[in-house]
């Protein structure tokens, strides 16, 4: 795809000599939802400010869009729909009124107000001060104000931190209807795979400031490939038998591991052994998670 | 667009405290000379017979310096806490506005809300006066006027640079100190003599009002807050908002 909504060359943001983010290339395309992982202290709510003009980059540029984020920052901003970080709100306002603070500069619709507190669900406690709100309630607070514009682009930086389950599967589906329904492009920041995986089309990883993988999570899973583990009675027999049939195998123990994993392989390695009367007491995909993939992408380098 | 900003400001200091202040600060003034007068009304009738609303005006001037610089410190300070305690500025920067327009309504609300306390002493003043039977047609409406707003108009480097102050640090302890000490001092450097006197911008509000050439100490507040908020502005664009 060409047309590419958020665009960013060489991106980098240095703080007393050391760099924060450095050289960092995404491309999130139009209607996608893009996950931009990392650990804490990576560089992502560094990156997601820059890309809102909250701070200014060091070197590189950002292009939102199609446009310049340094010359066209107010016409980018009025489409984009953003929460950073912990959410931020005026305690002794009421939702509505936090709300309605916004709304009055960006001009959105009156009506707009009530629209965005049903779909976050928090109709009912509209009128209550919300430093009464529990941190899950100010989290969709924060998701509301972003919504409140209509944007076509929405960053949200950590958007469940501090939701219980429910309240993440809720905003899963949310953030997943936004392409669906709207055509938004959603930039979603988040520290745990897992809960990217279900919604992003593509993921992006940073590690240390510098972007360490950036694909589809379908080519994630490919990487993920797994292995197979036999425990057979003879593994070293096995083993054997195995590579005479032009199967390659690493024994371990009581254990063969396999690295073909499709079944007709697998049915072809069972069937082989036990016509060689081998006794085959389990076999088990080991699959590497995606989690696991990402801790490996995310552990390569770091000192600890 | 600093006119949304403006809309937006004035919804946000909703149940601060902000609209309190505003009326203490001169009522509180009133007050203490409707004591002073009170108290004493037989007494000071007859020693001032003849200046009663000149001895009034004067009574009052001399609080006004101090309960100007502790309001420009506190409606400062109020206004730039209702952003930094939730960090909603990185909310507010990331809309689509533009940041010398969120500073400048920031200026401009505070402003109002300031001149709106000089009105509240205006009046307050009037109703003093005419309540202690000081007479209507002796009532000097100019000066009154001149008490109320002039003395404001010269302290607004003091409103520049402490909103500056309050929006720039998290910590709103520095610029209240700062701010308080001010205030305090506003009233040992009122006893200096001579032009070093007029040099410094402690005493500009206070000859705001006494003067001579009230004009010069009126034009170089508006000049000095001028220039001091442009600054502040330039400094506000370029910050990055963490």
């Amino acid at each position: 795809m060409n047309e590419w909504i958020i665009e960013t060359k060489g991106l980098s943001k240095r703080y007393k000599g050391r760099y924060a983010v450095s050289n960092l290339n995404l491309k999130i395309a139009k209607g996608d939802i893009y996950g931009f992982l990392g650990p804490n202290g990576a560089g992502k709510t560094t990156t997601i400010r820059m890309l809102l003009g909250l701070i200014k980059p060091s070197n590189g540029s950002v292009n939102i869009f199609g446009k310049a984020l340094n010359k066209e920052r107010l016409s980018i901003l009025r489409r984009v729909g953003s929460l950073v970080e912990y959410p931020s709100y005026y305690g002794h306002l009421s939702a509505t009124d936090n709300l309605e603070a916004i709304r009055r500069i960006i001009e959105a619709p009156k009506s707009r107000i009530s629209e965005v507190l049903s779909i976050v669900g928090l109709a009912k406690e509209a009128r209550r001060p919300v430093k009464g709100f529990s941190l899950g309630m100010k989290q969709r607070l924060g998701i509301a104000s972003a919504l409140l514009g209509n944007p076509e682009l929405l960053m949200l930086d950590e958007p469940t931190n501090g939701l219980d389950p429910s309240g993440i599967l809720e905003i899963r589906e949310l953030i997943k209807q936004m392409p669906k329904q709207h055509g938004i492009t959603v930039l979603i920041s988040s520290h745990l795979l897992s809960e990217v995986e279900l919604t992003a089309g593509t993921v992006g990883i940073i590690r240390q400031g510098e972007l360490v993988f950036q694909d589809t999570i379908a080519n994630l899973h490919q990487q993920a490939q797994g292995s197979m583990s036999l425990v057979v009675s003879d593994p070293e027999q096995a083993h054997i038998t195995l590579r005479q049939h032009g199967i390659e195998s690493v024994h371990r123990g009581k254990t063969l591991l396999l690295e073909q994993t499709s079944d007709h392989t697998v049915a072809r390695i069972v069937r082989t052994l036990v016509e060689r009367k081998h006794d085959i007491y389990r076999v088990e995909e080991k699959r590497k998670t995606l989690e696991e993939l990402f801790l490996q992408i995310v552990g390569e380098g770091t000192q600890l | 667009m600093m006119f949304k900003a403006l809309s937006s400001d004035f919804l946000k200091i909703r149940g601060k405290g902000i609209w309190f202040l505003i009326f203490l600060g001169p009522l509180g003034i009133i007050a203490m000379q409707a004591l002073n007068y009170g108290l004493r009304y037989d007494y000071l009738t007859q020693r001032y017979a003849g200046r009663l609303w000149e001895t009034l005006l004067a009574d009052i001037q001399m609080f006004v310096p101090i309960s100007l610089f502790l309001g420009v410190t506190l409606v400062s300070s109020l206004l730039a806490h209702i952003e930094h305690q939730t960090n909603a500025w990185k909310q507010l920067l990331a809309l689509p506005i533009s940041r010398n327009a969120v500073f400048f309504s920031k200026f401009a609300i505070s402003f109002l809300l300031l001149t709106l306390s000089c009105m509240v002493l205006a009046i307050g003043v009037a109703a003093l006066g005419l309540s202690l039977r000081f007479g209507m047609e002796t009532m000097p409406i100019g000066s009154i006027l001149r008490l109320s707003f002039l003395p404001f108009a010269a302290s607004l480097p003091a409103l520049a640079l402490f909103l500056w102050l309050c929006m720039l640090l998290k910590n709103q302890a520095v610029p209240i100190t700062l701010g308080v000490l001010a205030a305090i001092g506003s009233v040992f450097t009122s006893l200096i003599s001579g032009t070093l006197s007029k040099m410094l911008p402690l005493n500009w509000p206070m000859f705001g009002y006494i003067g001579p050439r009230q004009e010069l100490f009126v034009a170089a507040g508006f000049a000095a807050g001028c220039v001091i908020c442009l600054m502040g502005t330039l400094h506000f664009i370029k910050k990055d908002v963490n």
